[in-house]
Formats: structure tokens, C-alpha cells, sequence
């Protein structure tokens, strides 16, 4: 094999004349803290006695969920019609929810995967709750499609399994390839947040003082013992799963866009809605991230590894992914003018002036104009501002996903069928219950899981580094 | 191939006999090459005035286009390469950026060329002669019957875009946005060579920061104006990011080859280390991704939503031999280096790298082929020309080639070949696997 | 020399401590170029470079990672043909029974998800997980392993280890609190 040294001498004149300027890089774990301390940071969250603010947490997120059971059980006991969907408008909140969640998810798996092959050694910090996050995202996204199939014991028909109709899916329906897609990312994304957690689990396994915790964990962790045999093909694993869930998370977007960009509706059928769709779901998903992880901080005083600089870092990426979209906005009403077709042009003038103005502007407003604050440090080392433009960016990307959805719908090729579509009490109970069922699931994972990987914040703080103190080429 | 872990090559492994200080590009007969490749460039584009006054204005005006919109797209990427870096404030990639920014130093000489291609096709004779828009009494294929662009009433509708004063003014403002980032960025950079002032390295981020989305809509409507508006009755919304995929594959193939080839002479031996070429790699291998993915995306929707009017752009890729050149595309451009590059052992190799720059930037050209030569069409609205390359073609692209060299090299010969002054300097030097 | 449990069991290992990654890394190369053949190094994160410190090669997983995708793209494009042409052949959109285009999302997912699934079940069985009964889970400061503390495991089995001359390497190369691993 050739090597890059082989015939040349190394150019060492010109090595030795490298002299940095000084602008050192941002600290990822501040105060200067040693492992152990990080250690009894995390481990000390689970090990605590339950704080009475997650009972209250805990008993109000478990009620709201409930508004999803009853909606649903309402539904299916009455009938579709106590649901706001009437033609022309067949997809609704419904839809609009499952994307919704399902763009929540997608930044999860940004952080865990794609910013571990850009090697941002800054997602360390937040990586596990974002992935946890991920998975319950997935959770909440999957009960809408499954309420809308109609008949949701007969659900199981979308897989090709055999059955006594013996007939089979149909391949060529974006419907089934979502299937596919959502299944196969929430299976990834529960197998990447597992795996990654097992190291930390075999630490506070370690550190049960009572038999039951010693057993539960010790399951789980799988007889993790730190041997670096073990953790040359683990490390490889996690690059693979990053690798792999990198272009999982383009995909799933991608086919939920589908959905809409194969059929032909003015609107929906434009070609970037794939990257358009993937830059949203990151962007409303780290939206979500920080609105979870600025409480969190506070409540459990997590400011020297969730540093000022990691909040830059997640706005800076808000403000990136914003003004993709906002290219995306920009792109398809351009092509729908220069298309010239007229429905194409009829549609996107309707959004931003028609009957549902509103909430096209609600969109722009939080989504391409709200982040642009972040161009400002002043605000971005605020949290509390930082906190409420999330905020304004996870009401936007709902209102993207019923603007697309529902404005293309109500008013389609033939003005005689048009109509104005709003949701009923049980729609807006059905949705508001998922965020009980996430925040549900979530305050079961401060309690019971590491909420941030150990292993990883260590292993990129300077005492990480064998040669870390020496002077070193 | 054993098992073995490779070992990393580290700087002082090697003996250090025979040392390159920097700027000395002559020692190495840089220019001598520099001049070489002024010479060869000025003559190409002799030649490609020749062709386009003495041969098929109509062809050799594409193939002009193609050679001068194959080297934009690489001096593109690779400003997209310098401001992404400056973002994320990557520290492997510092050695490697100085030669970018060599590479974006032929935005000017570009924009000599292009504007020169724009005004030909709109006064040489008839007019229209690259953009048929560009004139009204130029053919253009209305509802199957052979008629004009005056009575075509999509261009009507389209006028106000597809307007030459406004076609020229949009593109003095690309070119103005992609001069002055590269310039700023250069000066930066280079400004820091004499006094380490990490003030620069903040100013290059902030203009990054500005930059990327500045010339992100500059390269968006460049690739809309040069390319799609080929066949003005086409659009697809996709198409500014499909030229970004793609710019980016042809640069980061440049700069591997730079980068092995400054080893080679000495200047970056024992600097540019297997990590490095392994990290390209993996850049390498995640655009060549992202290319499928994107040009995939605009594939597969219009297939299936399976409408006329944006249908009928790959219908015409199917005519002559341009479904050969769609599926070489498949499976040349995107599986065939996909599969190889997933392989560890062929990102570290620099032998095989060479290979993959070498045959990536071959189909990044016939990328650019498939996007421009079929859009012209013949009386029955099918491609006009087949892909048969010219000797036109080969002038252009060796003409504007030349220039960029040349420009490149002119631009190495001023400054240090790594920016020794940069804050994160020492990152990339002692960068490891 | 301090044991680390009751002198009932046959000896597995010997293991000393570390105080800093360092220091492992330094005393790794040192039991490599020993020539020992079974032993370990825990610590609670993977240190950078410890592979080429202990003589490891590169992970086999990223091959089985490869077979399992190209399992799963042949199975989701066989699939879909096999159900849409051959067994159930059904006309939409005026589309062909099968053609590679509408199927790839399908037989991508697969892909992913095969390979996937492949890399984590190849990396339990290659590192012989779960297994709950390992003589180093039984180490009174295990608990030190998956906090801030480095250990070396030599164990008994391996042809150079010698129960008077190990440990003195072991002490020689920088270890502390060197005790036995009991089976």
C-alpha cells in the first residue's frame, strides 16, 4: 500500500513555523470539574430521593395524557364524524400532529448521529435526552397514523404478512413507505439511545447500594465492564449506528414528505420538499430540545455541562435551519409564479392571502423571522429569551405542517368543492393529550435513566487525552 | 492486507532532510507550470472563440457553457468548503483550507468568461443562441408545433424573469456576492500569515456566516439561470440545492488531488497526514450521498407524479444516447464510488483516492453534460445533440481549466502554503486518527 | 499487596490500578511489548489510542454491518417484486408491476435497518455480552472502573503469567492496590 510519506521527506521548516494565534476554544465542562464529579452529577439525579416537583409533574402529565385515551376511545366508540375532517379536507390535525412529531424526533438523532461524524464534541451534553426525546417523539407521532387507518386492529395489514385476504400491500403508496420508514427509525433510534446508555448503566449499577437497583440496572447494562476489548467494537458500533442513522433521519423525512410531494395537489407536489422537509424536522426538533433542556438545567443545576457555549452552538444550528426553510418557503413561491401553472400559483397566493392567511403568516413569523433574533449574542446568552423564540419555533412548525396540509385541501382545482376546515374539541384533546403521553414518558427517563452519557462527557473533556499535560506532537 | 492498525503518520517519523519553507513555489517549478497553464488556458479559449464563430454557434456555445459552469461549480464548492469550515470552527481541516482559498481566488476570471457567454448569446447573430429566451425569434417548441419564443405564451408569463437586462443584472449581483467572499476570506486569512491577530479568524466567521446564505441564493439562481432556463418551460424547486450536491463532489475530488499532489512536491510531505485524507474521504463519501439523495428526490417525484410538464425534461434524457449517460450517472457517479468509499482502506489510500477524485470529477462533467447538452431541442422537441464530446467542448474546458491553474497557482505563490498563524493551526498538524 | 477477595477460588487474574489515562496508556504498551497475550484494560471511557497501545486491530463489525445492509435492500427489492408481480400483480397509477424506483424506499429502510440490527447484535457476540458472572464484575472497587479509575486484568491463563513475576511487573510498570481476580 502507498502512504503519504513514503518518498518525501516531511516539510518540517514549514511545521515549525506554525505558531497559533490566541483564540482558544470554548470549554465543553466548565469549573475546571474532575470525573468523579461528573460521575456523582448524573448518577446522583437517579439515586436522589424523587424530588416532589416530578410528582406534580409526573401526576399532571400522566392526567393529560388521558385526554388522548378518551379522545381516541371516543372516537372509535362514535364515529369519525367527531373529528373536524370533511371534504375536501381529509387530512387534518391528524396528519398535521404526526409530522409535527415526527420533525420533533429527527433532531435527536442530529445530535447522536450527525454531529458525531461532524466530531462536535459538544453534543456530549445533550445527546441522550435529545435521543430520548426521539424515541418518545416516535411513540406520540405513531398514534396518529394508526387512529386515521380507521379500523386500528387491522393496522397490522400494512405489513406484509400474510394474511386471509391473501392479498398484499401496495408498494407504490407513500402511505406504506412511511410504514417502513417510522418503524424502521423508531427501532434505530430506541437501539442507539440503548446502546448508548449501557455504559452509564454499568455505572450506577456499580454504584447500587441496594439489591433490587443492583439487579435491575445490572440487567440492563448487559455485564458491562468497561474492558476496552469491549470498547473498540462498541466504539465502532456507535460510529456505524451514527453513520447510518445519519441517513435514516433524511430518509424518514424524506418519505413523510412524500406523502404529500408524489400526489399532485398544487402545493404538495414540488421537488424539494425532501431536503425541505429534513431541515424543518431538525429545525423544530432542536426547537423542542432546548425547550427540555433550559427547565432541566436549572432545575438540576446542570450549568457546567450545559454551558453557555452549548446553547450558542443549538441556537446558531436554529438559526441555520430557519433560514433553510425560509430558502425553501422562498424556493417554492418562486417556482410556483415561474412554473406557471395557475393552480400551482393559485395555491401559494391562497396561503398568504387566502382564508388561512393566518396561520401562513404564524409560520413565517416563527419560523424564518423568530430565530433570526439569534443573530444577536445579547439574546442568545439570555435564556429565558432563548427559551420563548423555542417556543415560537415549535408553535411554527405545527402551523408549517397545517399550512401545507390543510390549505392545499380546502381550496383544490375545483372552486365549487372548496370549504374551510376547522377542528373539533376532540381533535384539539387528542393532540394536547400526546404531549402529556411525551412528557409522560420523558419524566420516566429523568428518573429511572442517566440523563446525560458519562462515558461521552468524559471522554472529550482535556483529562481524556493520554497525553493530556504533556508536551506532545 | 493485514490486520494490523495502520500507524499513524506523524511528522517527525519521517526525516526531516530537505525542508520546504513556504512561498518558495519556483524551487518546485510551480512557475514554470503557472506559466504553462496561462498559455494553454489563453489558448483554449482562443480556440473556443474560433469554434463558436467558425463552427456550430449552437453547440460549441453549449459546450462552452459546460466547461465554464464544470470549473464554477468547483471554485463554488470550495468556497462552500472555506465558509463551512470557518462555522463550524473545524480545526482538522485548517491545512487543507489554505488551498481552497487559493481556488477561490478565479471568481473574477470566471466572471470575465461568463459575462462574455451571456453577451454572445444575446447579440451574436440572430441572438438566443446559448438561451433561446434570449431572443424572441428564436425556436421554441409550443404544444408540439414549431414556433417562436414571441409566440410561446409560457414565456410570456415568464417575461419578467427571463429578461435580459434583469438576466445580467442578477448576474453581476452573483458574481459581485461570490468576489467579495472570496476576497474577504482570502485577505483574512492571509492578513493573519503577518500578525496572528485572531480578530481575522472572527471577521472570516462572520462573513461566513453572512456568506453562506448570500451564496447560497447566488448559486441557487446562477444554476436556475444557466441551467434550467435551458428549456424555460421546466423548473424544479430543488434544482439550486442539486448544484450545490454537486459543486461540492467536484471540489472536495480537486482538492484531494491538490493535496496529494503538494505531498508529492515536498511542500505539504509530513503536514497532509493519512488522517486528513481519510477525513476527505468521508467528506468524499457523505456528498456523494447527498448528491443520490438530491438528484434522486427531483427523479423520483417527477416520476412518479408522472405530469407533462415537468415530466418532459427526463423524458428528453431519454432520447439519443442520454439514457445511457442518465444510468453511467447511477451507477458511475453515485454506486460505484459509494461502495468503494464506504471501505475504510480506500479513504486512507492514497493511490485509490487519486483514482476516485480522478473518476469523480469525470462524472461531475457528465453531470453537467446531462443538465445542459440535451436541453436543446431539435423541430420534434427531442434532444438536438446526442452526448458525443467535441473538440469545442475539450477547448473550454481546458481553456477555463488553464485559467483557474493558473490563477490557483499564481495565488500559492504569494503565501505560505498553510495558514501558520491560524488559531487552530496546531489541530490540524497534530491531527490522528 | 492487597486480596481482593476471600482465598476460596482459583486465581483469574491480577489487576492494578491507574490514576490517569496517561498512565494506563504507558503501562498498556508495556504489557503489550511483554508479550501477553490475555489481558485487558478497563476504563470508563474508551481512552483514545488505547487499541494501538494494547496491539488491538480494527473492528471486524463494520463487515457484518455491510452483509446485513445488503441483505436488507435485496430482501425489500425481492419482496415487493415477488408480492406486487409475481404472487398479487396489481395495476395503480398506470405504473409497471415492479420497477426498482417506487420499491427503493422500502428496500432503503430494510437496508438500514438490517445493517443496523446487524452491527449491535455482531457487537454483543463479539465482545461476549451479556454475561453477568465475570470474575471482574466481583472486584470489591469496580466501582472506581466505571467512575475515574484505570485497571489492568492479566489473566491466569495466559501462557507468560507467572504468579511471583506479574505482579512485580505489574507494580513496576506503575500500578497500585495490585490484588487477585477470583473465579
Amino acid at each position: 500500500m502507498t502512504t503519504l510519506t513514503d518518498t518525501v521527506p516531511a516539510n518540517t521548516a514549514l511545521i515549525d513555523e506554525a505558531r497559533p494565534a490566541d483564540l482558544p476554544r470554548q470549554v465543553l465542562v466548565e469549573n475546571d470539574r474532575d470525573f468523579d464529579w461528573i460521575t456523582n452529577k448524573i448518577c446522583g439525579i437517579v439515586e436522589a430521593k424523587t424530588p416532589t416537583w416530578w410528582w406534580i409533574a409526573f401526576t399532571l402529565s400522566a392526567f393529560v395524557s388521558l385526554f388522548t385515551v378518551f379522545g381516541i376511545i371516543y372516537l372509535v366508540s362514535t364515529g369519525v364524524g367527531v373529528w373536524g375532517l370533511a371534504d375536501p379536507v381529509n387530512w387534518g390535525w391528524a396528519i398535521v400532529n404526526f409530522v409535527f412529531w415526527i420533525g420533533i424526533g429527527h433532531a435527536g438523532t442530529l445530535i447522536s448521529a450527525i454531529l458525531c461524524l461532524l466530531r462536535q464534541k459538544w453534543r456530549t451534553s445533550i445527546n441522550r435526552a435529545a435521543e430520548a426525546m426521539t424515541v418518545f417523539a416516535v411513540v406520540c407521532a405513531g398514534i396518529f397514523p394508526l387512529i386515521h387507518v380507521g379500523r386500528m386492529w387491522f393496522a397490522w395489514w400494512l405489513f406484509p404478512i400474510p394474511n386471509s385476504n391473501a392479498i398484499w400491500p401496495n408498494f407504490r403508496s407513500p402511505l406504506l413507505w412511511d410504514v417502513f420508514a417510522v418503524s424502521t427509525y423508531g427501532t434505530v433510534s430506541f437501539l442507539f439511545w440503548y446502546v448508548g446508555m449501557i455504559p452509564d448503566l454499568a455505572t450506577i449499577r456499580d454504584r447500587a447500594k441496594t439489591k433490587i437497583r443492583k439487579i435491575a440496572y445490572g440487567i440492563f447494562a448487559m455485564g458491562w465492564r468497561g474492558s476496552n476489548r469491549h470498547w473498540r467494537n462498541y466504539e465502532m458500533t456507535y460510529l456505524l449506528l451514527a453513520g447510518l442513522s445519519t441517513p435514516l433521519v433524511l430518509s424518514v423525512h424524506t418519505v413523510v414528505s412524500f406523502d404529500f410531494a408524489v400526489s399532485l395537489i398544487p402545493g404538495w407536489h414540488t421537488t424539494i420538499f425532501p431536503p425541505y422537509f429534513v431541515a424543518g424536522a431538525i429545525f423544530s426538533g432542536f426547537g423542542m430540545v432546548l425547550t427540555l433542556m433550559l427547565p432541566l438545567r436549572a432545575i438540576y443545576g446542570l450549568h457546567d455541562l450545559i454551558t453557555q457555549y452549548h446553547i450558542d452552538c443549538m441556537c446558531k444550528i436554529l438559526l441555520a435551519t430557519g433560514t433553510m426553510v425560509g430558502y425553501a418557503y422562498m424556493m417554492e413561491f418562486f417556482i410556483a409564479w415561474y412554473g406557471a401553472n395557475d393552480f400551482e400559483a393559485f395555491a401559494f397566493v391562497n396561503r398568504a392571502f387566502g382564508p388561512y392567511a393566518w396561520s401562513y403568516w404564524i409560520m413565517i413569523s416563527c419560523n424564518v423571522i423568530a430565530p433570526q433574533f439569534f443573530w444577536f449574542k445579547k439574546i442568545r446568552q439570555n435564556p429565558m429569551i432563548v427559551w420563548i423564540v423555542c417556543i415560537f419555533v415549535n408553535i411554527g412548525m405545527w402551523f408549517e405542517r397545517f399550512v401545507i396540509t390543510v390549505t392545499s385541501l380546502s381550496r383544490d382545482f375545483l372552486p365549487s368543492s372548496w370549504g374551510y376546515y376547522s377542528p373539533t374539541i376532540v381533535d384539539v384533546f387528542t393532540y394536547v393529550g400526546t404531549f402529556g403521553i411525551f412528557m409522560f414518558l420523558f419524566l420516566l427517563f429523568l428518573r429511572f435513566l442517566p440523563l446525560m452519557p458519562m462515558g461521552e462527557i468524559k471522554a472529550v473533556m482535556p483529562q481524556a487525552d493520554p497525553h493530556h499535560g504533556k508536551n506532545h506532537h | 492486507m493485514s490486520d494490523t492498525p495502520v500507524k499513524p503518520l506523524s511528522a517527525e517519523s519521517t526525516a526531516a532532510a530537505g525542508s520546504l519553507a513556504g512561498g518558495q513555489s519556483e524551487a518546485i517549478g510551480l512557475e514554470r507550470i503557472a506559466h504553462i497553464c496561462l498559455v494553454v488556458g489563453g489558448l483554449g479559449l482562443a480556440f473556443t472563440l474560433f469554434g463558436l464563430i467558425f463552427g456550430d454557434e449552437y453547440r460549441v456555445g453549449l459546450g462552452a457553457l459546460i466547461g465554464a459552469t464544470f470549473w464554477f461549480a468547483i471554485a463554488m464548492g470550495m468556497l462552500f468548503l472555506v465558509m463551512l469550515s470557518h462555522l463550524f470552527d473545524a480545526g482538522w481541516s485548517i491545512i487543507i483550507r489554505r488551498h481552497l482559498e487559493h481556488g477561490i481566488s478565479v471568481f473574477p476570471w470566471l466572471a470575465a468568461i461568463f459575462f462574455f457567454l451571456f453577451f454572445f448569446s444575446m447579440v451574436y447573430g440572430e441572438g438566443g443562441i446559448i438561451w433561446k429566451w434570449m431572443s424572441e425569434s428564436s425556436e421554441s417548441i409550443v404544444a408540439g408545433e414549431v414556433s417562436t419564443v414571441g409566440d410561446d405564451l409560457l414565456w410570456h408569463v415568464k417575461q419578467p424573469y427571463l429578461d435580459n437586462f434583469w438576466f445580467i443584472f442578477r448576474n453581476i449581483l452573483y458574481f459581485a456576492i461570490f468576489i467579495s467572499l472570496a476576497w474577504a476570506l482570502r485577505r483574512n486569512s492571509f492578513q493573519q500569515d503577518t500578525d496572528g491577530d485572531p480578530k481575522h479568524s472572527l471577521s472570516s466567521r462572520k462573513w461566513s456566516a453572512y456568506g453562506v446564505i448570500a451564496g447560497a441564493l447566488a448559486g441557487s439562481f446562477a444554476a436556475l439561470d444557466w441551467m434550467m432556463t435551458l428549456d424555460f418551460h421546466w423548473f424544479s424547486t430543488i434544482y439550486g440545492v442539486w448544484f450545490f450536491a454537486t459543486s461540492v463532489r467536484g471540489a472536495l475530488a480537486i482538492t484531494v488531488l491538490i493535496m496529494l499532489f503538494m505531498v508529492r512536491k515536498g511542500v505539504l510531505a509530513g503536514i497532509f497526514k493519512q488522517a486528513h485524507l481519510h477525513d476527505l474521504g468521508k467528506l468524499t463519501l457523505a456528498f456523494t450521498m447527498f448528491w443520490a439523495y438530491i438528484s434522486f428526490s427531483q427523479f423520483f417525484l417527477i416520476y412518479n407524479a408522472n405530469i407533462p410538464e415537468v415530466g418532459n425534461w427526463y423524458v428528453m434524457r431519454e432520447g439519443l444516447n442520454w439514457q445511457a449517460v442518465g444510468f453511467a450517472l447511477l451507477f458511475g457517479y453515485f454506486l460505484f464510488p459509494f461502495l468503494m468509499l464506504l471501505m475504510y482502506r480506500t479513504k486512507i489510500n492514497p493511490g485509490l483516492m487519486t483514482f476516485f477524485a480522478i473518476w469523480i470529477l469525470c462524472f461531475m462533467l457528465l453531470d453537467i453534460y446531462f443538465n445542459i447538452l440535451p436541453s436543446k431541442m431539435d423541430d420534434l422537441g427531442e434532444s438536438m445533440y446526442a452526448f458525443i464530446p467535441s473538440f469545442w467542448d475539450l477547448t473550454a474546458l481546458v481553456g477555463v481549466g488553464g485559467i483557474c491553474a493558473w490563477s490557483y497557482l499564481r495565488s500559492f505563490a504569494a503565501v505560505k502554503p498553510i495558514p501558520v498563524r491560524d488559531p487552530r493551526i496546531l489541530e490540524s498538524l497534530h491531527h490522528h486518527e | 499487596m492487597s486480596a481482593s477477595s476471600e482465598n476460596n477460588g482459583q486465581i483469574f487474574a491480577l489487576i492494578a490500578e491507574f490514576e490517569t489515562p496517561g498512565a494506563i496508556m504507558s503501562a498498556a504498551e508495556k504489557v503489550r511489548d511483554a508479550g501477553f497475550k490475555n489481558w485487558d484494560v478497563i476504563t470508563p471511557f474508551p481512552v483514545h489510542g488505547m487499541d494501538q497501545a494494547m496491539g488491538l486491530s480494527r473492528s471486524k463489525i463494520p463487515i457484518v454491518a455491510f452483509c446485513g445492509g445488503l441483505t436488507g435492500f435485496t430482501l425489500g427489492m425481492s419482496m415487493v417484486y415477488y408480492m406486487n408481480k409475481v404472487d398479487y400483480p396489481l395495476v395503480v397509477g398506470g405504473m409497471p408491476y415492479f420497477s426498482p424506483v417506487f420499491p427503493f424506499p422500502v428496500a432503503y429502510e430494510l437496508t438500514i435497518l438490517f445493517a443496523a440490527i446487524g452491527s449491535i447484535i455482531s457487537m454483543f457476540l463479539f465482545n461476549s455480552l451479556p454475561m453477568h458472572h465475570h470474575p471482574t464484575l466481583n472486584y470489591e472497587q469496580i466501582e472506581k472502573a466505571s467512575n475515574d479509575r484505570y485497571f489492568i486484568v492479566i489473566e491466569s491463563t495466559d501462557p507468560q503469567f507467572d504468579e511471583t513475576k506479574t505482579p512485580n511487573l505489574l507494580k513496576d510498570i506503575g500500578g497500585n492496590n495490585i490484588g487477585k481476580l477470583e473465579d
